[in-house]
């Protein structure tokens, strides 16, 4: 494959999926937009140089997400590269400041920080990107037990912070 | 025990919350600088694999590649570190005060980003890394803790070191000091912002913990 076309392609994925894998490392980050910008940037410089194996994936997209997480991973395996940057404050539901967008954002972001990494890469993965328990557990290299179980707990954690009226989510199936 | 039932619709609140929590659908595109990236990525990376002979293979007869590496490893203390690309950090004689740590020297074209009382970052001048001190990528950064020291162990002007290294950065660590809180401190650095091995050593060697310094957790 020519250098320019790679570029051409490469472009034009960024274009179409970037906002995209923001999104997802905000959410793995818990809210923490300049670390999900820094992992959003060290995925796609992977994705260029190994453009051939973006190519060849059924789901170009679907792959880029796995070489977040991956990236995610990579990051939180460094000792100490970062530390959780939860304020430790309890966020406790209250519907008149839920009520406001902007502070319910803040609320469930506040609530996927409480969560250990994996937890919150479990929650993303399967009710964000809507990935089955088997999908999950290949992508972060786990078993699906794991999965399961990791699962159930950080939706108990979110139900109780976010409140069973407004999260009526069921356990792990 | 029973499962709970699942709930209909409660994925879609979830998904709902997770979606607003994600912020902007259209968060500001700009494939010109990930591309102006992605390409610094693939030439650092073409001249590390010329330097540690990869590149000599397709160029001279197989019974030289292992000479080339021999060479290559030779030239550069730090294994994996692109160095050459981007230059070596020279470190200075000159006090560097990040209270509660203080250091004998100073890296050059370096400042102090942030300090507390577990850690310092130091970032390099001119930008380049995030103005986050939280954010540790492309930084330099001292921590203090007590958790258990690991990696390859060597000694140097009669003080034990531990090496590690891990997808680009390298750690060093050393006990503190009897005067000093009990602990190790431990450098980061990535191994293509121009530091050397030797040369890191001889920094963390100069650190002093003061006593306003407490072990970080995790």
């Amino acid at each position: 494959m020519r250098g320019s076309e790679r570029e051409a392609e490469f472009v034009d994925f960024v274009r179409a999926h970037r906002s995209d894998l923001v999104r997802t490392a905000v959410l793995l980050c818990a809210g923490d937009e300049a670390y999900a910008e820094d992992l959003v940037q060290t995925t796609l410089t992977k994705l260029y140089l190994a453009w051939a194996k973006v190519r060849r994936a059924d789901r170009p997209l679907a792959y880029a997400r796995t070489s977040l997480t991956n990236a995610f991973f990579d990051e939180r395996r460094r000792a100490h590269r970062r530390r959780e940057t939860s304020t430790g404050e309890d966020w406790a539901l209250d519907s008149a400041v839920l009520d406001d967008d902007r502070s319910l954002r803040q609320v469930v972001l506040a609530a996927l920080g409480q969560l250990g990494p994996r937890q919150r890469a479990v929650v993303v993965l399967r009710h964000w990107h809507d990935l089955d328990v088997i999908e999950t557990a290949r992508i972060l290299g786990c078993s699906e037990g794991t999965v399961k179980s990791q699962n159930a707990r950080a939706l108990a954690h979110l139900r109780a912070v976010l409140g069973p009226e407004r999260l009526l989510v069921a356990g792990e199936a | 025990m029973r499962r709970p039932e699942p709930v209909e619709g409660a994925d879609d609140d979830l998904r709902d919350l997770l979606g607003l929590a994600a912020g902007d659908a259209r968060y500001p595109v700009d494939p010109g600088a990930d591309l102006a990236r992605a390409r610094t990525a693939q030439r650092d990376r073409f001249r590390r694999r010329v330097r540690l002979g990869t590149g000599a293979l397709a160029l001279v007869a197989v019974a030289g590649v292992g000479t080339g590496i021999a060479i290559s490893d030779a030239g550069q203390d730090d294994p994996g570190s692109s160095s050459a690309a981007v230059g070596r950090v020279r470190l200075v004689a000159e006090q560097l005060d990040a209270t509660p740590y203080t250091f004998d020297l100073t890296p050059k074209g370096w400042s102090v980003q942030s300090q507390n009382a577990d850690r310092v970052t130091i970032a390099p001048d001119g930008g380049g890394t995030s103005s986050n001190p939280d954010v540790f990528i492309g930084k330099l950064v001292i921590l203090f803790d007590q958790n258990p020291v690991g990696g390859v162990r060597f000694e140097q002007d009669g003080r034990t070191f531990w090496l590690g290294s891990d997808s680009g950065y390298t750690t060093i660590s050393t006990l503190t000091r009897g005067a000093e809180p009990v602990g190790v401190v431990r450098i980061q650095y990535p191994n293509n912002a121009g530091w050397t091995r030797a040369t890191m050593v001889r920094f963390l060697a100069s650190v002093h913990v003061g006593p306003g310094a407490r072990p970080g957790l995790g």
